[in-house]
């Protein structure tokens, strides 16, 4: 239960420190998480999931206020991918989580060391 | 499946393994962190920082601060806030289609809500046009910008901006109205930074805009100036000149249009203090070598810098031939067609200022427009403002130049280039008396501009928009030195007046459509006086106008510019006069139907030339249908029509036909696309009235007569349609083979409009030469003051955000000839879809 709620806010303050403008806050949740969640098998998915939730949120709540299809169009003729609107939004989405992602996996290999050395193997 | 240290040690329980594999295993955690920390260093390091052509991708792409924001950017609603530096509250409205109207209760707040509303709506662009003129693109672009940066370090609008802004008297207006402008752009990055709603072009290429100052406004005035007004021909001349020989060069590329034009002021001209110009002689081999390397390094410049010819209509008719009994302007300034456009249409209103029309944003004035008195709009006047000297220079007078006799040592100015991904770069430019050094390769050349003479035209565009009457219009123009403007003027009493403002150079003696000796004898000496430069008002026809043409006849006593140098050619001044001195009355729809007009004089005059030499011809089944439509055809370059393909072609083939035996024979350095028009004039006239000229029998071509030489031509045309249109001369539809793009401002092809089919070509009233045509009308204005309407359109729309509903919502109408009314401030309030702001200090 202990985790659950524990997941439960890291996934709050992570979108919460995105919604706030700090894009980075999914990997530094994720390296809490991976360094207080024991099972790396669950802690580095829920990391991505977190990642990935908290840079989506802001974008549905975006596009439901202004909706994002000119944006996303507009950005992938930027970006040189013309009439390709889903590969800005999959570019964002991907680096949110990634981000949650690899701060959940540097936590929890960090962890490992940490407990490696402890149990002296 | 990424391996942890807790799947390989901790959630294991305690068993005994084989040693080999407890070593393996106390490794594995190792591993396993230094894989982490160098995919979350590599995941880091691309969201933290620029990664060759990618930005910072965490900011870049945060979804509250970085690029997806102009979602947010895009939605204009009713707002009240408060903004820094206000006298007064300031009422903005905010049309349905973007269109503002502010009104203020003191000049000074007026232009700095119009600082604030610019910004708003066109910060990149700002930021980019003052960048590109003061040589700093580098430092967002990289390496790739470089050589312009060092152009326009070189040429110095900088220098010229900085020169303006310390002669202006703190109590000058001007002084005022950029102090107070600049503070409005500031409010607004101001604010746009605190809220995130920066463009996301700075997003993308990772920086911030620094703070705007009056000289930025300056140097966007002078951008323009450039593209103006800063021309090449000279040292394209030097060399044909050198490869044709001087007797083909004077006979092809003369002083005076060959061909028969519609100048505006016929004159008397006054005939003052004239200077003396040279007869034509030879170009040495190293002033050709000079000016071939100096044209090597322009023509390498990106598209713009350079100005390679004009095209803009606008005319006036006077009351007496106005079907509403009040005077008509039109006016169509013929620019690079961008998104977002160069215009930003807006009403100004202020105790002291009633103006409406367009402004570039940047700079703090209506440009082009009317106020409750007169209505304005201008052409660019293409007279010569751009000469080149070579710098007498020996080895035993290092770093120095001879002038006047004397050993004169360059001032040199030194900047520093910041360069993204880059080292910075150190540019040292030398200036001698005449301008800045621009090439040192072969003889030093330097130039001198009329742009880099510092000029007030902030205050001359000031007094424009307030003038009442023909005579204040015209006393405020005499303070406007460049770029050369035909500025048209019609007002609410049924006058009308153009004049065509500006410096027109005089040099001492020498050649001045060549590189000259930078020695003394051959400097600029002033200027045609002002009530000598070309003007009329209220001319007997009652109808008055400017293309781009010569304004004044072969009697006019003063060298403006030789006939490629470059004045228009002139169909659309014939056409356009053709129109309005028909007999009977003209009206504003009369006017809008002119400015939309694909009547291709040209072709008016060649084709039925070109039907008569094929008239007992033996014709293939498609050269006689060809001939045919030909037959037919009412010379208007419409979408649909075959005939206009086919003039279309023929032209070029025509020209090619006759030149490119002695552009081969003589190997000619410059393109014929260089000189085409200047070209097109001599054929022009040879093929109506000189047949027999030598041009049509080149070396190697034999003898032959006007006539041969279309034959061939036609007859090579068709075949080579065929080849490229396919055999069905129905399909060679106009609209098929000429297209029209609005390119992106940033090069974002992605964000272009078109290409889309469109009428019109390089000599109609509709301008659409090139292919695919990226100029034409940026603006078209139609004022009639009997019942006082206004109406307008521009391509584009008032916002640079592609995600805003206002990046391309004028495009449709202006593609369809159709016009916008031009609503005051108070017709606006009442109208549907009106945003307000109410701005408070």
């Amino acid at each position: 239960m202990r985790l659950y709620l524990f997941l439960l806010v890291a996934g709050i303050v992570a979108i919460a420190g995105v919604l706030v403008g700090l894009w980075w806050a999914p990997f530094v949740v994720g390296l809490a998480l991976g360094i207080v969640v024991r099972r790396g098998r669950i802690g580095v998915p829920i990391g991505a999931a977190i990642g990935l939730l908290a840079w989506l949120a802001p974008l549905a709540i975006a596009h439901e206020s202004h909706g994002l299809g000119l944006t996303a169009t507009s950005l992938a003729a930027i970006m040189g991918f013309d009439h390709q609107p889903a590969v800005p939004l999959a570019l964002t989405l991907l680096l949110g989580t990634l981000l949650g992602l690899t701060g959940a996996w540097l936590g929890a290999s960090s962890r490992g060391v940490v407990t490696s050395v402890r149990s002296g193997t | 499946m990424f391996v942890t240290a807790e799947t390989a040690v901790a959630e294991r329980p305690a068993v005994q393994v084989a040693s080999a594999s407890r070593r393996r295993g106390s490794r594995l955690p190792s591993l396993n962190l230094l894989a982490a920390t160098l995919v979350s260093a590599a995941v880091l390091y691309a969201a933290l920082f620029p990664v060759g052509p990618l930005p910072a991708l965490g900011p870049a792409f945060n979804p509250i601060t970085g690029a997806w924001t102009m979602a947010a950017d895009a939605q204009v609603t009713d707002r009240t806030f408060r903004l820094a530096g206000l006298q007064q509250p300031v009422k903005v409205l905010l049309e349905q289609d973007g269109t503002a109207h502010l009104t203020a209760q003191t000049d000074h707040d007026l232009f700095l809500a119009t600082g604030y509303v610019h910004a708003k709506f066109r910060l990149f662009q700002m930021d980019l046009m003052r960048r590109q003129g003061e040589g700093r693109l580098s430092q967002i672009v990289g390496k790739a910008a470089l050589d312009s940066d060092r152009f326009e370090l070189q040429l110095g609008l900088l220098r010229t901006a900085e020169a303006e802004w310390n002669a202006l008297a703190a109590d000058d207006e001007a002084h005022a109205a950029l102090l107070a402008y600049a503070q409005g752009v500031n409010d607004r990055i101001a604010e746009a930074e605190s809220m995130h709603q920066l463009d996301a072009m700075f997003t993308l290429l990772g920086y911030q805009p620094r703070p705007w100052s009056p000289i930025d406004s300056l140097v966007v005035k002078g951008d323009m100036t450039q593209t103006l007004n800063f021309t090449d021909t000279p040292l394209v001349m030097a060399l044909l000149n050198k490869s044709l020989g001087a007797d083909l060069a004077s006979e092809w590329f003369p002083i005076l249009p060959p061909n028969a034009q519609s100048p505006y002021d016929l004159g008397p001209y006054s005939n003052r203090s004239l200077a003396p110009i040279e007869a034509p002689g030879l170009v040495s081999d190293a002033e050709a070598a000079s000016a071939n390397a100096l044209l090597d390094r322009l023509e390498a410049l990106p598209p713009g810098l350079i100005a390679k010819g004009g095209a803009s209509n606008n005319w006036a008719v006077g009351g007496a031939k106005s079907s509403s009994g009040g005077a008509l302007l039109a006016g169509d300034p013929h620019l690079h067609l961008t998104l977002p456009a160069i215009w930003f249409q807006l009403t100004m209103d202020s105790p002291r200022y009633h103006a409406a029309g367009v402004s570039i944003p940047g700079t703090p004035v209506v440009l082009i427009g009317h106020n409750e008195h007169i209505a304005w709009s201008l052409t660019d006047a293409q007279n010569q403002q751009t000469f080149f000297y070579q710098e007498h220079e020996d080895s035993t007078h290092s770093g120095q130049y001879l002038w006047n006799g004397t050993w004169r040592r360059y001032q040199t100015v030194n900047y520093d280039v910041p360069v993204a991904g880059g080292p910075t770069q150190h540019l040292a430019v030398k200036l001698s008396v005449h301008g800045p050094v621009i090439s040192e390769r072969g003889q030093t050349t330097s130039v001198w501009w009329a742009g880099n003479v510092p000029s007030q035209d902030l205050r001359v565009l000031l007094d424009i928009d307030r003038s009442r009457s023909w005579q204040e219009f015209r006393d405020a123009l005499r303070g406007w030195y460049s770029p050369t403007h035909n500025f048209v003027y019609a007002d609410e009493r049924g006058n009308i007046g153009l004049i065509s403002a500006g410096y027109y150079p005089q040099v001492a003696k020498g050649r001045p459509w060549l590189p000259m000796p930078g020695t003394g004898e051959y400097d600029i000496i002033g200027t045609i006086p002002f009530d000598d430069i070309p003007q009329a008002y209220n001319p007997p026809a009652n109808v008055i106008w400017s293309a781009n043409q010569r304004q004044v006849t072969k009697d006019y006593p003063y060298y403006i510019g030789t006939a490629s140098n470059f004045f228009n050619p002139g169909y659309r001044a014939n056409e356009i006069h053709r129109v309005l001195s028909q007999p009977g009355k003209l009206s504003a729809s009369d006017m809008q139907a002119l400015q939309t007009d694909t009547r291709d004089y040209l072709a008016s005059e060649i084709v039925p030339v070109l039907l008569k030499s094929l008239s007992s011809e033996h014709l293939n089944a498609t050269e006689a249908s060809a001939v045919a439509l030909l037959n037919d055809w009412d010379f208007r370059m419409e979408t649909g029509s075959v005939a206009a393909s086919v003039w279309w072609y023929f032209w070029g083939w025509y020209l090619t036909e006759t030149f490119n035996p002695w552009w081969k024979s003589r190997a000619v350095k410059v393109g014929m696309g260089e000189v085409w028009d200047a070209l097109g004039q001599d054929l022009e006239m040879w093929t109506l009235a000189d047949p027999n000229n030598r041009a049509f029998s080149a070396p190697g071509i034999g003898s032959r007569t006007a006539g041969d030489a279309l034959r061939k031509s036609f007859r090579q045309l068709i075949a080579d349609l065929v080849k490229m249109l396919g055999p069905n001369l129905r399909s060679w539809t106009y609209g098929r083979v000429h297209k029209r793009t609005l390119e992106n401002l940033a090069d974002v092809a992605g964000l272009n409009y078109g290409p889309r089919a469109d009428r019109g070509d390089a000599n109609t009233p509709l301008a659409a030469g090139g292919y695919p045509s990226t100029e034409g009308p940026s603006w078209r204005m139609v004022v009639d003051w009997g019942s006082h309407t206004f109406q307008s359109i521009y391509p584009g729309g008032q916002s640079e955000n592609p995600a805003s509903g206002w990046y391309t919502n004028h495009v449709d109408t202006w593609w369809a000839g159709r016009l916008n009314p031009m609503l005051s401030a108070d017709q606006a309030s009442t109208a549907a879809g009106v945003r307000a702001w109410s701005m408070r200090p």
